[in-house]
């Protein structure tokens, strides 16, 4: 696959027909595809906070909600149709145990808001890899609609 | 005026949070040149005001595994310091204490974890405890955190705290140098907005 495109921190992409899709070190991080099978378009979504409470907006794919909501308006546009599109999901690790403060909820508060806004945009959650604590890479074959999840110290996992 | 976003900065502003750096950095050199037995010298900190991807590529790419050691900063200035200690800098704590090199982390055991949560403590307190002896601000610190992990995640720590405030992240800090021998050891503070401008107000910088 020589094809791959790279999806940064708070950034999506979009692939039709054939392609990979692949997000590095997803932490507390959440990895989000989004695949209508019938035209082949597959789009990830590397979001990092559960809620958009920015004034300005300025980056709508670094929350959970805005992410979602931005990337089906695009999909959308280039043909999708929502009643098809189904999603996979990685990430929301804790990276890090510190004591009683609220630093390692991040990864459960994404994962709980990801949950909650597939559901209110009616998108079908097929398969997740979240939770725990190791930081996972997230490849997505736009193909053939799977995901193969890469951690340090663990073997590779398909999605 | 008080700042909303890191890029914000002036000139003079990035100056004194460098020397904070090299102060902060200076004595954690110091601390680690006493704990190892060895001479430990360190480059010129810099300071750096990146977007998270930008960030990512500076410390050498996301999915190369590193230890990382995070304390929480509380009290007068609230933030994260982290302490990412990639495989040269564990080999030079690890022979310099334990008389050992490691060829993988993997082979890590908890006698090697502690070692390496002990640095990284110490390196962490160090920096702080010069810090707000400067600026007579009182900082609490947590227990150290450890992790060995790909570096992305680790780093996308800080970034997501401080995620809903600013597209950049803030790091100062620099390489040791051991034996001649330069050693990248990613020493990084990343304080909450708000603690920046109080940090900068207290060292007569910000201009109200």
């Amino acid at each position: 696959m020589s094809d791959k495109l790279v999806i940064g921190i708070a950034d999506m992409k979009v692939a039709k027909g054939e392609g990979m899709l692949v997000t590095y070190a997803l932490g507390s991080c959440i990895g989000i595809c989004l695949h209508d099978p019938a035209i082949k378009l597959g789009a990830l979504v590397h979001i990092m906070l559960p809620l958009n409470m920015e004034a300005g907006r300025t980056n709508p794919m670094k929350y959970a909600d805005t992410g979602i909501r931005e990337t089906l308006k695009q999909m959308e546009a280039m043909g999708a149709r929502r009643t098809r599109i189904t999603a996979k999901i990685a990430g929301g690790a804790k990276m890090f145990e510190v004591g009683s403060s609220s630093l390692g909820n991040i990864g459960q508060r994404n994962i709980e808001s990801v949950h909650l806004n597939l559901k209110k945009e009616g998108i079908r959650l097929l398969k997740e890899d979240v939770g725990g604590s190791v930081a996972r890479t997230l490849l997505f074959d736009v193909n053939s609609g799977l995901g193969c999840v890469r951690s340090y110290g663990r073997a590779e996992l398909i999605i | 005026m008080a700042i909303k976003n890191y890029d914000e900065l002036s000139s003079l502003e990035l100056d004194t949070l460098r020397e904070i750096g090299s102060m902060g950095t200076g004595n954690a050199a110091t601390a680690l040149s006493q704990m190892l037995g060895r001479e430990v010298r360190i480059t010129l900190p810099e300071v750096r005001i990146m977007g998270y991807n930008e960030a990512i590529e500076w410390i050498g790419g996301p999915e190369e595994i590193t230890a990382g050691v995070l304390v929480k900063m509380g009290g007068q200035i609230n933030g994260i310091m982290l302490s990412c200690q990639q495989l040269d800098f564990v080999n030079l704590v690890l022979e310099s204490v334990l008389h050992q090199r490691i060829d993988d982390y993997g082979q890590l055991a908890d006698m090697e974890n502690s070692c390496l949560i002990e640095v990284g403590n110490i390196m962490i307190s160090t920096f702080i405890n010069a810090l707000s002896g400067l600026a007579g601000m009182d900082v609490t610190l947590t227990v150290p955190a450890f992790t060995v992990d790909m570096q992305g995640a680790i780093l996308a720590v800080p970034m997501a705290e401080y995620g809903g405030q600013s597209d950049y992240i803030m790091t100062i800090g620099g390489n040791f140098v051991f034996d001649n021998q330069e050693v990248p050891c990613r020493l990084l503070m990343s304080p909450d907005l708000r603690s920046l401008n109080a940090l900068l107000r207290k060292l007569g910088v910000s201009d109200e």
